[in-house]
């Protein structure tokens, strides 16, 4: 592992991204030079709270791409899986992106050898109608007016299209049950260290990407990109990596006490009770990977005479089948049409499983999980 | 090349939003459309698979069950209409239909004075009706039907307001409702009965949402109720139907099925939601994009542009009017297209 500060050598890249546009100059590096058929990254759709995945293969279009997207809890670890086993793609990833990546290099469902990862570190993500509600309610601004948005400092910060910032703290957000996603709130991965490269803003200076390189490909990635005179880079000093590391134990500690707080709260039965069975969570899991032949989808799991469901012959089911991959992406609480929290039950046990295993889904080193393993008759 | 576009789900009239995933133009799948206010990336089952009838669709135009070019049995369609009096002739409008198209529609029955139908689950058009945060800040909220499992994202405010402290009273046809599942108070009996054993409950601040009623006296008493009411219909444009022409109950639509020889079905599965010996009609056409009982059981069929091929406009349950636009290109006719046609 080394640490390299990076900045953009393209004006546009430079005043388009989001501190130094090293991540987008590295993307374009890799188009340009053919390195990969295209790249799966976030871009804005109708507005700054839609972002959408978006595959670009000409270069000159990533500019849209550049920022960050804080209102787009995405997830790529499904499409990579479903669209892109055979191509050479770069992509942009989250930590829970990461971890669902990984999950699937390990089931042999993404080919590690074709996909380039550019990881970005992540304080959490704000669902998008959610965070226009919290806007209008917590901000002087129009939300339709925000043309971007950044969490740092320990505060969501708008940006409107005069120019001028609003900022209010994100634990003031959340007590009103606004801020980031719940999911986010807990995570305790911020760093996607599996990916071959980690972005970001933590500990760099103004107009400077902070990038951790995590491996040979990812120090490739950079030598490339400064060979091919896209990129300018320099080693941080001390002080700056101690800093990141300052805000990267910050940001875990408080997701530590918010685990610990709402753990005990979850009770599986009361929330199950309204499932409707309609799969959503099941079909959104990037690491759910094998739905189209999923044991649930049986006849003797399907009795349409067996209304309401019963919670434990789907949810009990899927539970003790997947908990322990779980990688907290939150995807099934965003589509559940019940409000289910899902990931707070999926993650509440792989917790207990971490505790019992050291194994954390995408981030330990384990080939497999241990159920998976010879170690399972250890268990 | 992957893209990934915005569409209206058409399952329900709930108007959620729904993303489709295109893989080298071919519409593959569904992805959560979490910037859309009516469902926040949520869709049920329904929504998540109502790509199959872009899947499904028919490749070509059907006549007496044999494969035939569209043109051709466009033709065969004026045959039939100008082999029988216009008042034998009844065209079915649909919830299905965009507002355009309802629009096209009503003109084209209307001119060559033909009756016009369009059934809406036996329901009205209330005009002003409760909105969907409505029900997540109502005091109590009544709900008539199992919404949680039919209507989720409708459900899904009702969660919201049982999580406000709201007080759920739920109707259903069976004890096998998930909706009973958060409500405080349960029955099972009739819409009537329902209604006067909680007309001492049913206050100002309450909300009314239904999506059935055992019959037409039933309305009149949801129209009286002292509070705001929202019918969910099963169809996606059926309150922006209601706008363009008037629904029919279910008694009104036997009689005119009972005095007509040419039925002209457009985008509608009449089979599928009329209990009625529909082989006494001499001859069924259908405009269709997949199959439906309606459709197998039709003289004539012709293929119309699924609405992801279609632009438009859908009205939802609450009022709302929403434009969608095409996500994939298509050589099949719009029902307008087709219209035009039809008019010569």
């Amino acid at each position: 592992m080394s640490y390299v500060l990076a900045k953009s050598q393209n004006d546009d890249i430079l005043k388009a991204g989001e501190c130094g546009g090293a991540v987008t100059s590295i993307l374009k590096y890799l188009l340009d030079e053919g390195i990969v058929d295209g790249v799966l990254a976030i871009s804005p759709c109708d507005d700054v709270y839609d972002g959408i995945p978006t595959f670009v293969t000409n270069s000159e279009d990533l500019i849209n791409t550049a920022g960050s997207y804080h209102c787009a809890p995405t997830m790529i670890g499904g499409l990579v899986q479903k669209y892109f086993f055979d191509k050479k793609v770069a992509v942009t990833a989250k930590p829970c992106d990461m971890r669902a990546i990984e999950e699937l290099i390990v089931r042999h469902k993404i080919n590690k050898d074709n996909i380039y990862v550019i990881g970005l570190n992540c304080g959490g993500t704000v669902s998008p109608v959610s965070g226009r509600k919290m806007i209008d309610r917590f901000y002087e601004a129009d939300p339709d007016d925000v043309v971007s948005e950044e969490i740092d400092k320990g505060k969501f910060i708008i940006e409107l299209a005069d120019g001028s910032e609003e900022a209010v703290k994100i634990h003031d957000l959340e007590n009103e049950g606004y801020g980031r996603r719940t999911n986010c709130q807990r995570c305790d991965v911020k760093i996607p260290r599996k990916a071959n490269i980690a972005c970001g803003n933590w500990g760099a200076e103004d107009g400077w990407t902070f990038i951790e390189i995590n491996d040979e490909k990812g120090q490739e990635l950079i030598d490339g990109a400064k060979k091919a005179g896209i990129l300018e880079t320099k080693s941080p000093a001390d002080a700056a990596v101690q800093g990141r590391e300052k805000v990267e134990g910050i940001m875990i500690n408080m997701a530590k006490k918010v685990q610990n707080a709402i753990y005990p709260t979850v009770s599986e039965m009361d929330e199950w009770s309204r499932c409707i069975s309609c799969y959503a969570c099941r079909d959104v899991c990037p690491i759910c990977w094998c739905f189209e032949n999923c044991e649930l989808n049986k006849p003797y799991f399907k009795d349409v005479q067996n209304i309401p469901p019963s919670p434990i012959a789907f949810q009990g089911v899927r539970l003790s089948h997947m908990s322990f991959s779980c990688v907290d992406c939150g995807q099934c609480d965003d589509v559940c049409p019940m409000d289910i929290p899902v990931s707070l039950i999926f993650d509440k046990l792989q917790k207990k499983y971490f505790d019992r295993t050291g194994y954390v889904a995408g981030v330990s080193d384990d080939v497999k999980p241990p159920l998976y393993s010879p170690e399972k008759t250890e268990l | 090349m992957l893209e990934i576009k915005h569409t209206l789900c058409p399952s329900c009239s709930v108007g959620c939003g729904i993303n489709v995933i295109l893989n080298d133009g071919e519409i593959v799948g569904t992805f959560p459309y979490k910037r859309h206010p009516v469902n926040a990336g949520k869709n049920c089952l329904n929504g998540r698979t109502s790509i199959e009838s872009y899947q499904n669709k028919f490749q070509t135009a059907l006549v007496s069950n044999s494969e035939t070019d569209t043109e051709k049995a466009i033709g065969d369609v004026l045959k039939e209409l100008n082999s029988v009096d216009a008042s034998d002739v009844t065209v079915i409008c649909s919830g299905n239909n965009s507002v355009e198209e309802c629009k096209a529609i009503k003109e084209f029955g209307e001119s060559k004075n033909y009756n016009i139908a369009f059934y809406a689950d036996n329901l009205k058009d209330f005009g002003e009706v409760a909105s969907y945060d409505d029900i997540e800040n109502a005091a109590s909220v009544f709900v008539i039907g199992d919404l949680l499992y039919e209507n989720p994202l409708i459900g899904r405010r009702i969660v919201h307001a049982k999580q406000n402290d709201a007080k759920i009273y739920a109707l259903g046809k069976s004890d096998k409702s998930v909706t009973f599942n958060i409500a405080d108070e349960v029955a099972t009996g009739s819409v009537q009965e329902f209604l006067d054993s909680n007309s001492a409950n049913i206050e100002e601040s309450s909300v009314i949402v239904f999506n059935y009623v055992d019959g037409q006296e039933d309305l009149e008493k949801l129209e009286n109720a002292n509070c705001k009411v929202l019918p969910v219909f099963s169809k996606s444009n059926s309150k922006g139907a209601f706008s363009v022409v008037d629904a029919k109950s279910e008694e009104e639509m036997i009689e005119l099925l009972d005095n007509t020889k040419v039925l002209l079905v457009f985008n509608d599965d009449v089979v599928n939601d009329i209990d009625y010996d529909f082989t006494k009609i001499s001859k069924i056409i259908s405009f269709a994009p997949c199959e439906n009982d309606t459709t197998a059981i039709s003289n004539i069929v012709i293929p119309i542009k699924t609405w992801l091929e279609n632009d438009g406009s859908f009205v939802n349950a609450m009022g709302e009017s929403q434009a969608f636009s095409a996500v994939v290109e298509s050589d099949v006719l719009s029902e307008i297209e087709i219209i035009e046609k039809l008019n010569g």
